[in-house]
């Protein structure tokens, strides 16, 4: 087996201790440092985009908080003033409904009395026709000529029956 | 032994130039080659995908970034916080192992993990270090490490020598796993590629696709025992800051 043959044993440790002495120390001292260095950057880098992107959430919460407030300070005045509103329309209508009614009654009594007016002097049409077409039914079927005081008292008496 | 077509040939060692120093041979090798190659594409890509330094990365700079937090993640698990110091140690060892296994899958290229004194000298240096800094934290109280509280006393003598043997045991064990499962499957691998050639007719077809299976399970094979390379390294530093 090569591998046991000590003609070279003291070449490869002399070449192994070279080569591997320069590479530890060149890794040590430039490589690794390097690296070392892109890493931290980059964590910092992230930090900072951290710590920014907290500090913008907690300025939009504050926003988002004041836009809450005025939204509820906004629907609370309208709520006030809706029903301000509808307040002020209902005593409007109810006055308003008030005088119409006043008129109503007042046109309504108007009209009654009117129409009892009138009743009463269709009545009274009615009466002198009544006797003046009996007056001439009876005399022209009888040749007796009725005064008016006669035919009045016969309706008088009648008056219940035909009214 | 290493005949032309053993399967052992691929962990031979040739050099490429031929240096000595102080009467030591320290030829520069293939298997010196291979760690060059790992080593500057460590680096080459580690250091050109992150030069732009974008907040936002490209693909390829998400890729060295992953590797990064991949090897903090498992050392703040283990360790915790006291475990940064040693994330350079830890990732380069983690680098070095995976991209070594990654290389020694190209064919023809050679794979420095499959030696046994390459992995052996890395968990040598993992646990001489892990001791001194066990002594360096606790003193002389870090030989109470082998002491397990709770247990009858009778079986201390017992269990006290089973512990120190662990202990000493761990370099062993962290790199002959290394070591053999490198060793295994590029074994295996060369074993089907001997099958594909010798087998009559069409019948090499079936080794061959085992071998591109092979190959798929050996590339999880390299990333899984850089990781258990690391996790270990991060268990034993852990275990120098926490006794029992």
């Amino acid at each position: 087996m090569p591998q046991l043959n000590p003609e070279f044993f003291v070449s490869q440790l002399f070449w192994l201790a070279v080569f591997f002495t320069f590479l530890f120390v060149f890794l040590w001292r430039v490589s690794l440092p390097r690296i070392a260095t892109v890493l931290e950057k980059r964590q910092n880098k992230i930090d900072e985009n951290l710590s920014s992107a907290k500090e913008l959430q907690e300025q939009a919460m504050e926003i988002e908080k004041k836009i809450n407030d005025q939204i509820n300070k906004a629907k609370v005045e309208t709520d006030e003033k809706i029903k301000e509103t509808i307040n002020a329309l209902q005593e409007d209508v109810s006055s308003q409904l008030s005088s119409l009614d006043k008129d109503l009654e007042k046109k309504i009594s108007d009209a009654e009395k009117e129409i009892l007016k009138n009743k009463d002097d269709q009545m009274k049409n009615i009466n002198n026709e009544i006797a003046n077409i009996t007056k001439l039914t009876v005399g022209k079927i009888t040749d007796i000529e009725l005064s008016d005081n006669e035919i009045n008292k016969v309706i008088e008496i009648h008056k219940g029956s035909f009214n | 032994m290493a005949a032309k077509d053993s399967p052992l040939k691929q962990f031979e060692i040739d050099p490429i130039s031929n240096i000595e120093l102080g009467g030591y041979n320290i030829s520069f090798t293939n298997s010196s080659f291979a760690m060059l190659i790992t080593v500057l594409v460590i680096t080459l890509f580690l250091t050109l995908t992150v030069n732009t330094r974008s907040i936002i990365p490209s693909r390829m700079q998400l890729i060295s970034e992953l590797m990064y937090n991949f090897i903090a993640q498992l050392l703040s698990d283990t360790v915790g916080d006291n475990g940064k110091r040693y994330f350079p140690f830890v990732f380069s060892l983690f680098m070095f192992v995976l991209i070594g296994n990654m290389v020694g899958m190209i064919p023809y290229q050679f794979t420095f993990t499959s030696h046994i004194i390459v992995t052996f000298a890395l968990a040598a240096v993992v646990f001489i270090g892990v001791t001194i800094l066990g002594f360096i934290n606790h003193g002389i109280k870090f030989f109470t490490f082998f002491y397990i509280p709770g247990v009858p006393f009778y079986m201390h003598p017992l269990l006290i020598p089973i512990e120190v043997i662990s202990y000493l045991s761990r370099p062993i064990s962290l790199s002959v796993r290394l070591f053999a499962n490198m060793l295994a499957g590029h074994t295996l691998l060369k074993v089907f590629a001997g099958f594909v050639v010798s087998m009559p007719f069409f019948t090499g077809v079936f080794p061959l696709a085992f071998i591109v299976a092979l190959t798929g399970l050996e590339i999880l094979i390299a990333f899984l025992q850089a990781y258990v390379f690391a996790i270990l390294t991060c268990l034993y530093i852990n275990d120098a800051y926490h006794l029992h």
